[in-house]
C-alpha cells in the first residue's frame, strides 16, 4: 500500500524550503563575512591615504624628523561617518615624533612593521579601534632613518557599511526567494497539468472501456500510462478469454442437450418399448457425459478464480506421483494401455503446493494420455531432477500433435485437432490452470520418434527445511 | 472652597523654600563663557528646570580644558570657545553622545558624532575707535586692514591690537585658520609686527583698550561681545569683515564620567532647543544657530547683513590639526618668525 498524505505540491513546497533555508543560511552568513570584507576594505584604504597624506608632510629638521599633520589627512581619517582618530609617527628608536592620543604602539608592532605594512584591530578604553601601520623611508641631509606611520579610527563606520551592505544582501535574498517561489508555483502548475490532465482521461473513462490511454504525458508520466495501458490490455485479454470460455462452454453444453433433447424427442414419437429403453439409455449415457462435463467447467471456473494460496503445504512430489499413478493403474480405463513410472529420484522432491489439486494435475495429464493415444500404447510419467527444481514429465508413444496445434492446446475446448474422443478438450486448460497456481511452467514439446511430452517444472522448496 | 488652591499655592511655595538642597540635582556645568553675557540664558534655563541647581563655573579655555582630564569629580558640560581643545576632548573619549530629538535635528556641520554641539554663531570682528575716521578709512576687508598697516604703519604704532596666539587658544585658532584661507595673512601678521601690535588675551581687553583710548583698531574680536560693548560704548564702532568673516561656535558636550549624565542632557537640550536658543537670540549676543529661530541675534539674520561672507570655522577633525604640538609649535615660530621682522 502506497501511502501519499498531503499533495504533491505541499510535499515540493516544504523540501523546496527545506533546502532553501538551509542554503539561505549558509549564504546569509557569506553575506555578512563578504560585507564586512567589503566595508574593511573601504575603509582600510581611507586609512591608507590619510598614513600616505601623513608621510607627505614629514620632513627632516636638523636631523630630527618633523611633521606638520595635514588637516586633510585628519579628515579622510575621520571619515563621513566621523570616527575618532589616532595618528602617531614614531622615529627609528621608536620614539614619539607626533601623536594625538596616548595609545601607545607596542614594541612588537613596530618590529613587524619593518617587515610589512601592519593591520589591525585594538581594543583601546573599551573601544574598538582599526589601527593601521607603516614604516616609510625618508632622507634628509643629516640622516637617512625611516619614520613609522601609525593611523588608526574607531569602527562605527565599519559597522554600520556592513550593515547596510548585509542588509542590502538580505533584501535581495528574501526577493529572490519571493520571486522563486512564485515561479515555482506557477512551474508546478504548468508541470502537473499532464496529471490533471491523466486525472481527467480515466474519470472520464466508461466501466467497460479497456481501449489504450491514447494520453500524450512528459517522460515521468510515460511509465504509468504504459502501465495503465498494459493493465488494460490484461483486462481486455482476461475479458475476452472470459467471453470465450462462456461461449464455448454454452456451445459445449448445448450439444450433448440437443444430442439428449433429439433422442427423446424420437423415443417419444415411438411407441414401442424396447425404443424407449434404448432412448432411454442414451439419455443417461448422454447425461452422464454432460455432468462431467460441468463438473470440469466449475472445477476450472473456480481453479481460475479462487486463486487462494492457504491450502498450499510441503509436500513430497515423488510420493505423490507414485500414489497418483499405483491409483489410475489399477483403474479400467487403463487396462487397455501401458502405463507406468520410470525411474524416480532416490530422494523426496519437496516442493510448496495443494496435494487434491496435484493429484487433479496429475489425474488430467493421465486422462488425456489415457484419451488421445490408441490402447496399447506406453504412458510413461517420470520426476527429473534439476538444480533448484523438478520436472514432473509424462510422455506416450501415440501419434502426437502437430507443432502449430501445440501452441494452443493448454486453451479450454482444444482437443489438438481430433474429434474422436470422449474428452472434453478442458483437461490440460485445468492442468494449465493448476500448474499457474503452483507457480509452475508447462510445456508440451513432441516426443521422439513419436508422441507427446508434457512437461511441468515445479520450483522446490528449500531443502534444509526437510523433515 | 475658595481657599483649597490658595492652599496648594502655598503649600508648592512652602515645599520650594522647605525642599532640602540634596534633593535637587545638582549640575556642574564648567564653561569658558563670561557669565554676564549668558546670564539670561541660565536664568530662562533655572525657570524651566526648577529641579536642577545650577553650579555655572567661569573660567579660561585653559582652565576648561584642563579640568576636562584632572577635575574629580568631572563636571557634567563642558563648554568652550577653544574649538580645537574641545574637540581634541572629545576625539579622547570625553564626551558621551547626546541621544534625543534636538541632537538628531541639530545641523550637522554644527555638531560631531553627535557627542559635540556649536550652539553659538559669532562672527569674528573688527572693531575701531571712532578717532579712526578722522585720519583714514576705516579698513572693511583684511587686506584694507594690511594696507593700513603698511602705509599708516607710523600712525598706528601701538594703537592696533589683536589676540596673542600663544596666550589665547582662541586667538590662536583664529589665527591657524585664518592662515589656511591665504598665505597673505602672513604679510598681515609681518605687518602688524613692524606696527608694533599689541597682542591682548581676550576680546574684553581689547575692548577695554579701544575705549580707554589706547588702542584705536582691534583685529579678530569676538563680535558678540564687541557689539554688546559697543552698544554701551558709542566711541566703538563695530565692522565685520566684508571679504570674509570667520565664525566661532562656542562647543558643548557632555562629559564621559558626568556625575548627573541626566540634567547634563536636560541642559544640553536646553541649549539646543527653540527655548534655549530664542534666548541666545534675543538676550545675549551669542547668536543662535537654529535657522528657525527669529531674533535681533540670529545666525540667518547675520547672514542676510553680512551676505555668504560668513565663514564658520569647520567642526570637523581637522580642528585636531590646530592642537597637534608639533604644528603648533610650528605655526607659533613662523608667528614669532614673521611678526618679529623689523
Amino acid at each position: 500500500m502506497i501511502t501519499v498524505d498531503g499533495s504533491l505540491k505541499a510535499r515540493l513546497a516544504i523540501w523546496l524550503l527545506v533546502t532553501v533555508s538551509a542554503l539561505g543560511a549558509l549564504l546569509l552568513v557569506e553575506a555578512y563575512l563578504s560585507s564586512e570584507r567589503a566595508a574593511e576594505r573601504a575603509y582600510d584604504s581611507q586609512l591608507e591615504s590619510a598614513a600616505l597624506t601623513i608621510a607627505e608632510a614629514v620632513q627632516w629638521e636638523g636631523g630630527e624628523p618633523v611633521v606638520e599633520v595635514p588637516a586633510a589627512a585628519l579628515q579622510i581619517l575621520a571619515t563621513r561617518h566621523q570616527e575618532r582618530v589616532f595618528y602617531a609617527v614614531l622615529d627609528a628608536d621608536g620614539d614619539i615624533v607626533s601623536a594625538n592620543l596616548e595609545m601607545s604602539i607596542q614594541p612588537e608592532w613596530r618590529r613587524q612593521v619593518t617587515e610589512r605594512t601592519v593591520w589591525m584591530h585594538v581594543d583601546n578604553q573599551d573601544v574598538d579601534w582599526r589601527l593601521h601601520g607603516r614604516e616609510f623611508d625618508s632622507a634628509g641631509w643629516e640622516s637617512q632613518d625611516p619614520v613609522q606611520i601609525w593611523v588608526g579610527h574607531t569602527t562605527e563606520g565599519r559597522q554600520s557599511l556592513t550593515d547596510e551592505l548585509f542588509e542590502q544582501a538580505v533584501t535581495r535574498f528574501l526577493a529572490m526567494v519571493l520571486l522563486a517561489g512564485l515561479l515555482m508555483l506557477l512551474t508546478m502548475r504548468v508541470a502537473l497539468n499532464p496529471m490533471r490532465r491523466l486525472r481527467r482521461v480515466l474519470r472520464q473513462r466508461e466501466a467497460d472501456d479497456m481501449r489504450p490511454l491514447d494520453a500524450r504525458v512528459p517522460e515521468e508520466l510515460r511509465e504509468l500510462a504504459e502501465t495503465l495501458d498494459s493493465l488494460f490490455a490484461h483486462q481486455r485479454e482476461s475479458r475476452d478469454a472470459l467471453l470465450r470460455f462462456t461461449a464455448d462452454a454454452s456451445h459445449q453444453l448445448k450439444t450433448p442437450l440437443a444430442g439428449l433433447q433429439s433422442t427423446s424427442e424420437l423415443a417419444l414419437k415411438s411407441d414401442q418399448p424396447d425404443e424407449w429403453r434404448r432412448a432411454l439409455e442414451a439419455v443417461h449415457s448422454g447425461a452422464g457425459r454432460t455432468s462431467r462435463l460441468a463438473s470440469q467447467l466449475l472445477s476450472l471456473a473456480r481453479l481460475r478464480h479462487v486463486a487462494d494460496g492457504s491450502a498450499m503445504v510441503r509436500l513430497d512430489l515423488v510420493m505423490l506421483l507414485r500414489d497418483t499413478v499405483m491409483d489410475w493403474a489399477q483403474r479400467d480405463v487403463a487396462s487397455g494401455h501401458d502405463l507406468g513410472l520410470a525411474e524416480l529420484p532416490d530422494t523426496a522432491q519437496y516442493i510448496h503446493g495443494e496435494a487434491l489439486s496435484l493429484r487433479e494435475l496429475i489425474g488430467n495429464l493421465i486422462d488425456n494420455a489415457l484419451s488421445y493415444t490408441p490402447p496399447g500404447s506406453m504412458i510413461t510419467l517420470g520426476l527429473v531432477q534439476h538444480d533448484r527444481d523438478v520436472e514432473l514429465f509424462i510422455e506416450d508413444d501415440g501419434p502426437g500433435v502437430s507443432p502449430e496445434a501445440l501452441e494452443r492446446l493448454h486453451q479450454p475446448f482444444e482437443r489438438g485437432g481430433r474429434q474422436d474422443t470422449e474428452g472434453s478438450g478442458l483437461g490440460l486448460a485445468i492442468v494449465d490452470s493448476i500448474a499457474r497456481r503452483h507457480d509452475a511452467r508447462l510445456s508440451l514439446v513432441p516426443n521422439t520418434p513419436q508422441g507427446l511430452r508434457v512437461c511441468i517444472v515445479f520450483p522446490l522448496t528449500a531443502q534444509e527445511a526437510s523433515p | 472652597m475658595i481657599a483649597r488652591p490658595l492652599m496648594i499655592l502655598a503649600l508648592a511655595a512652602l515645599a520650594l523654600i522647605a525642599t532640602p538642597a540634596g534633593a535637587r540635582t545638582e549640575l556642574v556645568v564648567d564653561a569658558a563663557l563670561d557669565r554676564e553675557v549668558v546670564e539670561p540664558l541660565l536664568r530662562a534655563f533655572e525657570q524651566a528646570h526648577p529641579d536642577i541647581m545650577l553650579d555655572f563655573r567661569d573660567s579660561s579655555t585653559l582652565e576648561v580644558d584642563e579640568r576636562v582630564a584632572e577635575a574629580d569629580p568631572a563636571p557634567d558640560v563642558v563648554i568652550s570657545s577653544a574649538m580645537p581643545w574641545q574637540m581634541s576632548r572629545v576625539n579622547e573619549g570625553f564626551a558621551q553622545p547626546l541621544v534625543s530629538s534636538e541632537a538628531q535635528d541639530w545641523p550637522a556641520w554644527a555638531k560631531w558624532r553627535d557627542e559635540v554641539f556649536g550652539f553659538t554663531f559669532e562672527p569674528i570682528v573688527m572693531a575701531y575707535r571712532l578717532d579712526l575716521t578722522s585720519f583714514m578709512k576705516p579698513p572693511a576687508t583684511h587686506a584694507d586692514l594690511h594696507t593700513l598697516l603698511t602705509e599708516q604703519r607710523d600712525l598706528l604704532r601701538g594703537r592696533v591690537t589683536t589676540y596673542s596666539p600663544s596666550r589665547s587658544g582662541v586667538g590662536y585658532t583664529l589665527f591657524q585658520q585664518d592662515a589656511r584661507y591665504t598665505t597673505r595673512f602672513w604679510d598681515l601678521v609681518t605687518a602688524m609686527g613692524s606696527a608694533d601690535v599689541s597682542l591682548e588675551e581676550s576680546t574684553r581687553d581689547m575692548l577695554k583698550g579701544i575705549s580707554e583710548g589706547r588702542y584705536w583698531l582691534g583685529y579678530n574680536l569676538l563680535g558678540s561681545y564687541a557689539m554688546v560693548w559697543a552698544q554701551d560704548h558709542p566711541e566703538v564702532i563695530v565692522q565685520v569683515p566684508q571679504d570674509y568673516s570667520l565664525v566661532m561656535m562656542r562647543m558643548a558636550f557632555i562629559h564621559r564620567d558626568a556625575p548627573n549624565p541626566a540634567a547634563a542632557r536636560v541642559f544640553l537640550d536646553f541649549l539646543l532647543s527653540g527655548d534655549g536658543q530664542r534666548v541666545i537670540a534675543g538676550e545675549t549676543p551669542l547668536f543662535s544657530v537654529r535657522p528657525d529661530v527669529v531674533g535681533p541675534y540670529t545666525a540667518q539674520r547675520l547672514r542676510d547683513q553680512v551676505g555668504d561672507r560668513l565663514y564658520p570655522i569647520p567642526i570637523d577633525a581637522s580642528l585636531l590639526a590646530f592642537v597637534d604640538p608639533l604644528r603648533r609649535k610650528a605655526f607659533m615660530e613662523r608667528w614669532r618668525r614673521e611678526f618679529g621682522q623689523r
